[in-house]
């Protein structure tokens, strides 16, 4: 594959000096898992104890509202004083864009694929995510782990070795399910952009030729797999099938418990007034 | 050799499915024909050279065999390269961009290989990332479920170097070390010899632990390369049953 990159040189950090020293962590796994703030390992080099802003995660299928909301939020959160920060699958810069063209050429295998979503999903925790959240940033993720086991999952790969995988993410505070059926989904998803790609309807995985589907097929079986994992990991589960408005209530509700804002009263400016139905 | 050249084998009785494992086991078991022969060691152990005369020795012989390398895979690369170039990579994304890297050449090459009975030699393979990803503050536990899905050698040679020896080969022979080579990362001295040495010191202490754990062959790499090479071609003659990876058309004679 091409390599847009390797004739620009490094000079920004050529003269850079070394790191600080990072002493590696005894992996001692922990006993509570809930009050922990890993899943499972501490990440190298990190120390939890400097978090002071707010993870919160919006899971969901491809259609199921997740990045209307965030906009949303982003905008409440900002009007009350938060600073916020985004992320996402696929926005490192490490990976992400290398992931794309994998995805475009369709011709890397599930376990590879599932790696480098999870080097895009680390390199974004620790160069986005947690810088942000030691400087008393709100961090509001489009999608998370869940996403990225349940797809590894689906595909036949090892529930244990996905978990094991994403052992040192960052425990959210909150994380928030929009539940949709696969068929509303689909429905939006076509709307969008009048078509569905091959790997929102899981094609790699042959479960019909009729797009219609396999999209419906897919997206069950990952839905499945959430219905697992809300239990496990606490999800907050809400109707997307609801209108926006409504859905925005919920969460604006949920999260002003977490960081003890006293109002939830919320109208989008001229900007967002679109996404508000 | 061409990936393609090696679907001539009937279906096996497991899939290749099979070899990410149930949780309790460790690691795969067997469910393929071929063999897979690996050489790990520090840097400037002399492994490389010695995979190579080995391989030699079974390609003049006519044997069925691919030969792979760390990090190679060309879908991986160009991130890898980045990553170095730029100084992006922490130890956690250093160790997954790797497996990502492994995991393409282990789905693409070595297991259909190895289903298709085909003997594989690989210069360097996971143990190599326990080593060095232990080295960098890696947990060990974490480094082993990542790599589970990869099929266990039939034997691992280990070449054993004295650390001023493997050292002093590459200093001598490589003008300027990388960053990340020379475990600049770690921030354990401002000098990329010195701290290299200090990071190939961690790095032999990590390999030294897996040698009673992961079954190694420990070699003398300060040995002759003759006698070495000698030493390790009985070595695989006498575990390896060579017969069954000899040319198709000598066997049906």
């Amino acid at each position: 594959m091409p390599d847009q990159e390797k004739d620009k040189p490094a000079t920004a950090v050529a003269a850079e000096a070394p790191a600080a020293p990072a002493p590696p962590k005894p992996a001692s796994p922990p006993e509570d898992h809930s009050q922990q703030p890993f899943f499972g390992e501490p990440l190298v080099g990190f120390d939890p104890s400097e978090i002071t802003g707010s993870l919160i995660v919006i899971e969901g299928m491809d259609g199921s509202g997740r990045s209307t909301q965030i906009a949303l939020l982003q905008e409440w959160l900002e009007s009350e004083g938060f600073a916020v920060q985004t992320s996402g699958l696929r926005r490192s810069n490490l990976v992400g864009r290398d992931i794309d063209q994998l995805l475009a050429k369709n011709a890397v295998t599930r376990l590879t694929l599932a790696l480098m979503y999870a080097t895009d999903f680390f390199d974004q925790i620790e160069h986005r995510i947690l810088p942000a959240l030691r400087s008393g940033t709100m961090v509001l993720a489009d999608r998370y782990i869940f996403t990225l086991i349940g797809r590894g999952v689906v595909r036949g790969i090892n529930r244990d070795y996905m978990g094991g995988l994403y052992a040192m993410a960052l425990r959210p505070h909150l994380t928030f399910w929009l539940n949709v059926r696969p068929e509303t989904a689909f429905g939006r998803e076509f709307r969008k952009a009048q078509a569905i790609s091959y790997w929102e309807a899981g094609r790699d995985m042959s479960l019909s030729h009729d797009l219609y589907w396999s999209f419906i097929r897919y997206q069950t079986m990952i839905k499945r797999e959430f219905e697992v994992m809300a239990k496990k990991h606490n999800f907050i589960e809400l109707d997307g099938e609801a209108s926006v408005s409504a859905v925005n209530k919920l969460l604006r509700q949920r999260i002003a418990e977490q960081l003890g804002i006293r109002s939830t009263k919320y109208t989008p400016s001229s900007a967002l007034s679109h996404l508000w139905r | 050799m061409e990936t393609q050249d090696v679907v001539q084998k009937p279906a096996r009785t497991e899939p290749a499915k099979s070899t990410l494992p149930q949780p309790g086991r460790p690691i795969p078991s067997r469910s393929y024909p071929g063999a897979l022969i690996v050489v790990e060691g520090t840097d400037g152990s002399g492994k490389s050279t010695q995979l190579y005369l080995l391989k030699r020795w079974l390609e003049i012989g006519g044997y069925r065999l691919h030969f792979t390398e760390w990090n190679s895979s060309p879908l991986v690369k160009s991130a890898t390269r980045r990553g170095k170039q730029r100084r992006l990579l922490t130890p956690t994304t250093f160790s997954l961009l790797h497996a990502a890297d492994f995991a393409d050449r282990c789905e693409r090459q070595i297991m259909p290989l190895l289903q298709g009975d085909y003997l594989v030699l690989a210069d360097r393979y996971v143990y190599t990332a326990f080593a060095r990803d232990t080295a960098r503050g890696c947990s060990p536990r974490w480094l082993r479920n990542l790599y589970r899905f990869a099929p266990v050698p039939d034997i691992t040679f280990y070449f054993r170097a004295p650390l001023d020896v493997a050292v002093n080969r590459i200093l001598s022979g490589r003008p300027k070390l990388k960053y990340y080579e020379a475990g600049m990362d770690l921030g354990m001295s401002y000098d990329r010899a010195e701290s290299f040495r200090l990071f190939q010191a961690r790095i032999l202490e990590e390999y030294d632990k897996m040698v009673e754990t992961d079954n190694f062959v420990v070699l003398d790499g300060t040995m002759p390369v003759n006698k070495l090479q000698k030493q390790m071609r009985d070595i695989v003659a006498s575990k390896i049953d060579l017969k069954r990876f000899a040319p198709r058309a000598e066997v049906a004679e």
